[in-house]
């Protein structure tokens, strides 16, 4: 690994949250007795990040996805563990830390929501003390890049929701800074503009080696643009490697697609034996999906092909989003 | 120029700009209270005057007061609890300057568009009611640093009120009070001096004197001699308790800010 620019320790956090059943009775009793729950949002998290990496942060719901990179960006102070982000702890804010790293939420803005974008960005380059040559270049190449030349005069209320994550962006990155935080960066974004969203952050981070960690529902982002991925559930760290290993790890099954030959009149239940971990996912006609586990794949397709039945046999790796949807509900891990 | 405060100062001036309509009524609707009780003892005060005051002395004191309670007068203390609660606060904790930049920048921006509106009113009214000013230079010296303490004051105090958003979810209802006391103990329903004698001397010691009425007082030459400075120091007291609170209150509300996912 090159550099390490994201040391990440034993880090947890826990939060107190207000509880209370719904209706008028039981809001009065919380007014006088309060009552509070902890929640571990993030637990004994280890990992290091090295400069000009892409990591995907994905989990499900709840899984403590923003609070890391919350903690991480210093908006958050930790319950226990360290942190250390090129040589800084991000929850003392220093300005020298604060003009290295960016960080987008996709909920959140930092455009002032009434006056044209460009008047917004030049406001943001003043106050990252950006000299105003560099603003100048750093600009066109970001208006040239994600294609926004238009919307630069308008106020960004006005903007559409894919425009105004395209000055989001552009806003984030006008002071280059060295590191990149990006929550939910595609939400809301139509498909062209959320391929068009990867194209310019796999480009830029190839030219200015940027670190990134980004966090998305959408397996597509994690799948385009992070050589690594790091899944927490629960808070918890479940996985941290590349995105196919993760498959393979923790979906030990392959799916085997067959056509059957309809003359001979066979159905896919004579080649399945009783011991067979096999599982009928589509039938049609005379196509089947099925799940087989990993080690069985080889027994089953032999089996499959011996029997002179078959037209037509694939085998392949699950998609992604199931085996996500595997490990969230519980399944696999 | 490159400089992040007068940068974030433009951003807000030109947003409010946006609103020029909204912030004139509202500036309307905080000149209605002094207007009427300057009508109001008006009235009370005749040819003959009240208790040492003419009615030019009490439209000369409203008609400063005006422009004083504007100009200290801290909106933006409004809009901290909300930004808290609702997650707003991260844009500006994730600046390279200082978060209280923030404040007074939206503050001063919009401060000045107020101005355009109440100065040119006052003057009309000054035109047509005739208030009668007796200043001499040391008072309109005077007068400078105690606006601006008061300025800074009545910022403060309402400031580290709102930062209770950290712990209680609706700290709101401490601005109200706040403005109740100020409009009550801070010369608005009367001149400090007119106050019955226990509200008087419950006046000098609580800070809401000091946000509006004192520097008021110093213009319309009520308070003289040692008075002005016994007043300084009460305001510098109060001004260096806000400031503490402030900074305590901001210290440890920031460590618990965020205990909401989103």
């Amino acid at each position: 690994m090159t550099e390490t620019i994201i040391a990440v320790k034993e880090l947890s956090k826990n939060y107190r949250v207000p509880v209370r059943s719904e209706g008028l009775m039981s809001s009065l009793k919380s007014l006088v007795h309060p009552s509070y729950s902890q929640v571990k949002a993030v637990e004994d998290l280890n990992f290091e990040i090295g400069v000009g990496e892409m990591v995907g942060l994905i989990g499900p719901n709840g899984a403590g996805k923003t609070t890391t990179l919350k903690m991480l960006s210093g908006l958050l102070y930790p319950t226990a563990g360290e942190v250390r982000v090129a040589g800084y702890v991000p929850w003392e804010r220093r300005p020298e830390y604060l003009r290295k790293i960016s960080i987008v939420l996709g909920n959140k803005s930092q455009m002032l929501w009434d006056i044209p974008s460009m008047d917004s960005f030049r406001v943001l380059s003043e106050i990252y003390m950006v000299p105003e040559q560099e603003f100048r270049r750093t600009l066109d190449d970001l208006i040239d890049l994600l294609d926004m030349k238009d919307l630069l005069t308008k106020p960004v209320r006005n903007l559409s929701l894919g425009e105004r994550m395209k000055c989001e962006l552009t806003a984030s990155l006008l002071y280059r800074p060295a590191l990149l935080f990006l929550d939910e960066p595609t939400l809301g974004l139509d498909v062209s503009m959320q391929l068009r969203l990867r194209q310019f952050l796999k480009e830029y981070n190839r030219r200015n080696e940027v670190t990134v960690i980004l966090t998305s529902h959408y397996m597509a982002d994690v799948q385009a643009l992070c050589p690594r991925v790091i899944l927490i559930h629960y808070g918890k760290l479940l996985y941290d490697g590349a995105l196919d290993g993760l498959a393979r790890r923790l979906a030990p099954f392959k799916l085997i697609k067959i056509t059957l030959d309809q003359k001979n009149g066979k159905t896919f239940q004579n080649f399945n034996q009783p011991d067979d971990k096999v599982e009928l996912l589509e039938h049609e006609e005379n196509r089947y999906v099925l799940r087989v586990e990993r080690e069985q794949v080889p027994s089953l397709t032999a089996r499959l092909l011996q029997s002179n039945s078959v037209t037509d046999l694939s085998i392949e790796d699950p998609p992604i989003e199931a085996v996500m949807d595997q490990i969230y509900t519980g399944g696999a891990a | 120029m490159k400089n992040p405060g007068w940068a974030l100062m433009r951003g807000f001036w030109l947003s409010w700009l946006q609103y020029r309509s909204f912030l004139f009524i509202l500036a309307f609707g905080w000149m209605i209270p002094p207007l009427i009780y300057m009508l109001v003892w008006m009235m009370v005060a005749g040819s003959q005057g009240i208790a040492g005051f003419s009615q030019g002395e009490f439209v000369a004191y409203y008609l400063v007061l005006i422009l004083v309670n504007q100009i200290t007068y801290a909106q933006t203390n409004w809009t901290v609890g909300d930004m808290i609660r609702v997650g707003e606060m991260n844009r500006i904790l994730m600046r390279p300057i200082a978060p209280v930049y923030d404040p007074l920048a939206s503050e001063i921006a919009c401060k000045i568009i107020y101005l355009f509106f109440d100065v040119p009113l006052v003057i009309v009214l000054a035109l047509i009611l005739k208030p009668q000013f007796h200043i001499d230079f040391t008072e309109a010296a005077l007068f400078i640093p105690a606006l601006l303490a008061a300025w800074a004051l009545r910022f403060l105090w309402g400031y580290w009120l709102a930062l209770l958003a950290f712990w209680a979810t609706k700290a709101d209802a401490l601005l109200v009070l706040q403005d109740t006391l100020v409009f009550l103990l801070g010369g608005q329903v009367a001149p400090v001096l007119l106050l019955p004698d226990w509200m008087g001397r419950l006046a000098t010691a609580l800070p809401f004197r000091y946000m509006v009425a004192f520097p008021v007082e110093i213009l319309t030459g009520q308070v003289t001699g040692t008075a002005v400075l016994h007043g300084f120091l009460i305001q510098a007291g109060w001004l260096a308790l806000a400031y503490i609170l402030t900074m305590i209150l901001w210290k440890n509300g920031v460590r618990r800010y965020g205990a909401v996912g989103g």
